[in-house]
């Protein structure tokens, strides 16, 4: 029994018709019937109104500074990625957290290689209050083990 | 169905399913060794480094006589394991009152604090060890997203399996860390005492764990608890959700039934169900005790191939172990309901409980802190004790425990390896018989 929320989106192809040296025509339609699932689970994972409202809930909790967030999201919705003209709902929330994470990470890496590049040479004496090890050791942070 | 798909022997299906479950077993232990080497290279012994709820009655200090330490590590052990049969006990009394949410966000709350902040002191030493010149806010931002994640690839039912998978074997990794940090005859007398608890508790009728899986089977639910559940078999892409039998563990065998009959009636009793129902709880409980129940659960369903469709399914009882810390100034979390044990998920899949991850981990962990000859043999002597384990899972069915097989393998070659092999080895090499 199959209610029509689980069924996965189908693409429907037919190749055209070959004509063979005697002149016959062969022909080759095959209906391309193989479902795309929305995650990269496949069977195992969610169905295409499923999908919707996790990626939507995904998008929008990546917006409290969770990046990782937005890249799970395109980890998870993968296929979405990759055949974007079967999901036209998931699809814009996939993108918005595709381009998200890469803004971020850019914004943070960039910001993480200038401290540990420039050093005490560009930040002064602000960088060794900064840098984590010594934080570490201010805050007592490692006398738990 | 694809015209193209040969029939799978029982080498493809068994093998790649053991396969699944030996994988991420492996990788923990890897990790932990890589860790126990990177970290505890410098110093030979932690005494009295850390205190916690498995050394409050006795520490360990190196001037100690070997009897001394024995009794003492021996007390350690016994008041460990009296703490987590009680928080079994207390386990028990919670899901049959039917606080499944509470129990589920214990888990989760013990999971961010897991990975918040005991995974934020084990970067932190690394850093330190590297002098890694990170600035607090980026790792502060990387920590938080690692730990809001974690928390809800635990939580969440429907998150990708990967991604629930990775963090499950990274909280037994870290938490295995921590353990390795014990004082060594604590360690190793505290792992025996499990192992012989953890087959108390699933095998005796009046064990918690039992009594956890009769509970669950009865009610026909899945435990919450942290358990990994490896990747089930699909056989083809066409199957759709409904066809896919449903995660339920707890389903008995009907020996006498019609399988189809079985397998059509779970269908129709799980058609909505979310898969991965049987997700761990995992609760942590900063001060107070928490208990690592480690249950086994073993359920086993294999419906999903056309011609070979039966149901059978086993409980394996969870049961998480807490532990507690009793530190002064520390504010660790104790551990969480991890859950131990190994048996079937309803689509075939092997669970097998975060608990035994975090064990057997434990186990080669210590055994990385002498040397590297003794890791090789510990991990061999724990892979061969899992495949029995779960051979004996297909035999039997039911709920099995799965440390004390591997745990007493582990021990014996540990302890055969130190005192006999090293010097049969050590010697040839220097003679250089062998290399």
């Amino acid at each position: 029994m199959e209610d029509p929320e689980h069924t996965p989106s189908t693409t429907t192809t037919t190749t055209p018709t070959i004509a063979n040296a005697s002149g016959r025509r062969i022909t080759n339609e095959v209906l391309h019937s193989a479902p795309i699932w929305p995650t990269i689970d496949g069977p195992l994972g969610l169905s295409e109104e499923e999908s919707v409202s996790y990626a939507r809930r995904f998008y929008k909790f990546g917006y409290a500074l969770l990046p990782l967030l937005w890249a799970v999201n395109c980890f998870y919705f993968w296929p979405v990625l990759r055949h974007y003209r079967s999901f036209p709902r998931i699809r814009p929330y996939v993108f918005r957290s595709a381009v998200g994470f890469m803004v971020f990470t850019s914004l943070l890496g960039s910001w993480a290689l200038t401290f540990a590049v420039g050093g005490e040479h560009l930040f002064g004496p602000v960088w060794n209050k900064l840098v984590m090890y010594n934080v570490g050791d201010k805050l007592g942070l490692t006398g738990f083990i | 169905m694809a015209p193209n798909q040969r029939p799978r022997s029982i080498l493809d299906s068994l093998g790649e399913e053991i396969v699944r479950i030996v994988t991420p077993v492996s990788i923990c232990m890897f990790s932990v060794v890589i860790l126990v080497s990177i970290l505890n290279g410098g110093f030979s012994s932690a005494s009295g480094s850390i205190s916690s709820i498995a050394t409050v009655a006795y520490s360990e200090t190196n001037s100690d006589s070997s009897w001394d330490k024995f009794k003492g590590a021996l007390l350690n052990a016994l008041v460990f394991v009296g703490v987590v049969t009680v928080a079994t006990f207390v386990l028990v009394l919670l899901f049959y009152l039917r606080c499944t949410q509470f129990l589920k966000f214990y888990m989760g709350f013990s999971s961010f604090i897991v990975l918040g902040f005991l995974g934020g002191e084990i970067a932190l030493f690394l850093i330190k060890d590297f002098n890694f010149p990170i600035d607090c806010i980026t790792f502060l931002v990387v920590l938080f997203n690692f730990a809001i994640v974690g928390v809800l690839a635990v939580f969440m039912s429907k998150m990708a399996i990967f991604v629930t998978q990775a963090y499950l074997v990274v909280i037994g990794m870290l938490v295995a860390y921590w353990f390795t940090l014990l004082p060594e005859w604590t360690t190793w007398v505290l792992l025996v005492a499990l192992a012989l608890y953890d087959l108390a508790a699933v095998l005796l009728p009046v064990g918690p764990l039992r009594l956890l899986v009769e509970l669950a089977i009865s009610r026909d639910e899945d435990i919450p608890a942290l358990v990994y559940e490896a990747r089930p078999l699909t056989n083809s892409e066409t199957i759709s959700r409904d066809e896919l039998v449903q995660r339920r563990v707890w389903r008995h065998r009907n020996t006498g039934d019609d399988t189809n009959g079985t397998l059509d009636s779970s269908n129709i009793r799980s058609s909505g169900s979310v898969l991965n129902s049987n997700t761990s709880s995992n609760a942590t409980d900063q001060g107070a005790a928490t208990v690592h129940n480690h249950s086994r659960l073993a359920g086993a369903e294999e419906g999903r191939d056309l011609e070979y469709k039966s149901e059978l399914s086993a409980p394996l009882i969870d049961h998480g172990v807490s532990v507690q810390l009793n530190g002064h100034e520390n504010t660790m979390p104790s551990e969480n309901l991890l859950l131990e044990g190994i048996g079937l998920g309803s689509s075939g899949a092997i669970k097998l409980g975060l608990g035994d991850f975090i064990f057997y981990s434990v186990l080669v962990g210590r055994a990385a802190m002498y040397d590297f000859m003794t890791v090789y043999a510990c991990y061999l002597a724990i892979i061969a004790g899992l495949g029995v384990t779960l051979m004996l899972l297909a035999f039997y069915q039911k709920a099995l425990p799965a440390l004390p097989i591997s745990i007493a393998l582990g021990v014996f070659f540990y302890f055969l390896t130190r005192l006999l092999l090293e010097v049969f080895v050590v010697q040839c090499s220097l003679n250089l018989v062998m290399f």
